[in-house]
């Protein structure tokens, strides 16, 4: 035997054994039995269809067990078909994806307003937030990767279970629309930043642009995405060179309708990497207001983005079934 | 000689498809109750044709088999609503839960493997002729036939040679208790050579025994066409009854399973007249015993 007591060998197995039981411990560190915490909080889950235009449910208080994905809530609450191992959802309540109409039609989901980055499985539930799974055309663009139907959300609660600081930028801090913006969101106990318009880093904080898009476009990566269309920026509304007309466009991108003065617009657009960026904007300075005081949950509810003319919503995009509403 | 069962009596054609009739119905469900009573039938089919060694000889390679697959299912299908633990994100397999229904789902799937491996081991391998099955194969697809049944005949074959490569291994000198990678895979290249050998063995046995003989070339034996026995109708029933109660039993939609998001076992009157009628069907064959050997 050696001089430490503990022959060669048998020190080898020891050292083997501890690194063993070592490793078991660090990777069982990350596991948990049982279904998990609750979420501490409502979950929302909302299924409509066509771009939020026809609301197939609505459950203010879903029904959640333990720590939850996505996909689990929507299976509790609603009937579903799933595929790929359960990885991809197929079809909710019978609505399934797949064509109509020669069109490529599927599900996608919206948690606090943005577009999940992983499969629905994967993405775990927190209090507070708010599920939304919309059934949609997706030929032009599967990106629309913000919604602003989900309204408080995201500023309220935030994302993964954290809340974000809030930044209201204004072209003119001191216009009314830039005020009625920020009493909004301090009525709701978000506390705000305030400032100019400016062309931000890439940093942890939700942006609110208020401002006449003629004031915003072209200081911003988000408002650069929006002006190049929806395939760039997901929003289905283009405003023409000088910032005074807003086309909203249907879902394939054709223009069903122009709107000129007094023309409000509230929209979302998030790129790779940052927050999710809002605008409350328009052709003008009235078109700015008219947005300020459509920004509202009731107003906002299941909608992808908002056009607002003669102070009446205008849904962006434009799909038949919106129109025929 | 008296056969042993209705199975032996029958034509080795009909038995296979009685066996094959036998996987089907375990195939078509994913029913709990159905497959218990699926393993019934298999398990008692196997006793009452006096093949109780080959069924346990299978069952040891079975039974864990039909673990692995049980065990394998929940890690890898985090589908299901009940989470029993969570495992976190594992790199490329993503997140992993394991789940009631994933437990469920591992052990039916674990159920139709052991099954499926029982009725092929012991009833296909213990009551079937091979040399008949090639027979009335030959009729079909001569090459298939031939290669099916060489390949039965000469598994075992190649088994027996492993053992004694082995046993030899273990004379040397240098042998040790408990042979390494290399030792395994010295045996393995030299059982695979030996079988090398073995097939151009074969392949002078059969051509002197006239199976290169072409059909249009070659003097044929005629083929006598002796009429079906009492076994054969039976057995030959026994797997068209079962066919037609799987079949109907799907399209109607009775002992129906779900597995996920939530396991739904349909457990009413259609689902046990199933379990039972199958059950019946399977084993009443057996009940002719007339010209079996007692």
């Amino acid at each position: 035997m050696s001089g430490s007591g503990w022959p060669a060998r048998e020190r080898l197995t020891r050292t083997r054994r501890i690194a063993l039981i070592a490793a078991a411990a660090l990777a069982l560190g990350g596991c948990g039995l049982g279904a998990g915490s609750d979420p501490g909080g409502p979950v929302s889950l909302t299924v409509t269809r066509d771009f939020g235009t026809e609301e197939v449910l609505s459950i203010p208080g879903a029904k959640v067990s333990g720590a939850d994905t996505v996909l689990r809530v929507l299976q509790r609450n609603a009937t579903v078909k799933t595929r790929f191992g359960g990885e991809f959802v197929q079809s909710i309540g019978g609505v399934a994806g797949g064509r109509r109409d020669g069109r490529p039609v599927d599900w996608f989901v919206y948690v606090n307003g943005s577009l999940t980055d992983q499969g629905a499985g994967a993405v775990g539930v927190n209090g507070g937030d708010r599920i939304w799974w919309d059934h949609r055309d997706w030929g032009l663009t599967p990106d629309v990767r913000a919604v602003v139907g989900s309204y408080p959300e995201p500023f309220v609660h935030g994302e993964d279970g954290k809340r974000l600081p809030v930044r209201v930028e204004c072209a003119d801090p001191k216009s009314k629309p830039c005020s009625d913006v920020a009493d909004k969101l301090l009525a709701l106990d978000i506390p705000i930043g305030r400032s100019n318009i400016s062309r931000s880093a890439a940093d942890e904080s939700l942006r609110i642009l208020v401002g006449p898009w003629k004031a915003i476009r072209g200081r911003d990566a988000e408002s650069d995405a929006i002006d190049r269309g929806p395939r760039a920026g997901g929003v289905y509304a283009r405003f023409d060179e000088t910032g005074g007309e807003l086309s909203v466009l249907d879902e394939r991108g054709r223009t069903a309708q122009t709107l000129g003065a007094a023309t409000g617009l509230i929209a979302a657009t998030r790129s790779k990497d940052r927050q999710p960026v809002w605008f409350v904007t328009g052709t003008d300075d009235e078109g700015v207001a008219a947005a300020s005081r459509a920004l509202d949950e009731g107003v906002l509810s299941n909608r992808f983005a908002l056009a607002i003319s003669d102070d009446l919503p205008v849904a962006v995009p434009a799909t038949p079934a919106a129109k025929a509403k | 000689m008296r056969p042993a069962s209705a199975l032996h009596a029958a034509r080795a054609g009909i038995s296979a498809a009685y066996v094959c009739a036998l996987v089907a119905v375990v195939l078509a469900f994913e029913n709990p109750i159905v497959l218990a009573a699926s393993a019934v039938a298999i398990v008692a089919a196997a006793l009452l044709a006096g093949a109780g060694g080959p069924l346990l000889r299978a069952a040891l390679f079975g039974v864990p088999f039909a673990l692995l697959v049980a065990v394998v299912n929940p890690l890898v299908a985090g589908e299901g609503l009940t989470v029993l633990a969570r495992l976190g994100e594992l790199g490329p397999l993503g997140n992993l839960d394991i789940t009631r229904e994933g437990l469920v789902f591992g052990a039916v799937l674990g159920l139709r493997a052991l099954l499926i491996v029982l009725a092929s081991g012991a009833l296909l391998a213990a009551t079937v002729d091979p040399d008949e099955l090639l027979g009335g194969m030959r009729r079909c697809s001569a090459r298939f036939g031939l290669t099916a049944a060489l390949a039965v005949r000469l598994v075992p074959v190649l088994g027996r040679d492993a053992r004694r490569l082995a046993d030899a291994r273990r004379c040397r000198p240098d042998a040790t208790d408990k042979p390494g990678g290399a030792e395994r895979l010295q045996i393995v290249r030299a059982v695979a050579t030996g079988a090398l050998d073995r097939a151009l063995d074969v392949a002078a046995t059969l051509e002197v025994r006239g199976y290169a003989i072409s059909a249009e070339g070659g003097r044929r034996r005629p083929r006598t066409r002796a009429p079906w026995s009492r076994h054969d109708l039976a057995v030959a029933a026994s797997a068209a009854g079962l066919v037609a109660l799987a079949a109907g039993a799907r399209l109607l939609g009775t002992a129906g399973f779900e597995a996920y998001p939530r396991t739904i076992v349909a457990a009413g009157a259609g689902t046990w007249l199933i379990a039972a009628a199958i059950v019946a069907v399977a084993l009443l064959p057996f009940a002719d015993r007339r010209g079996i050997l007692r």
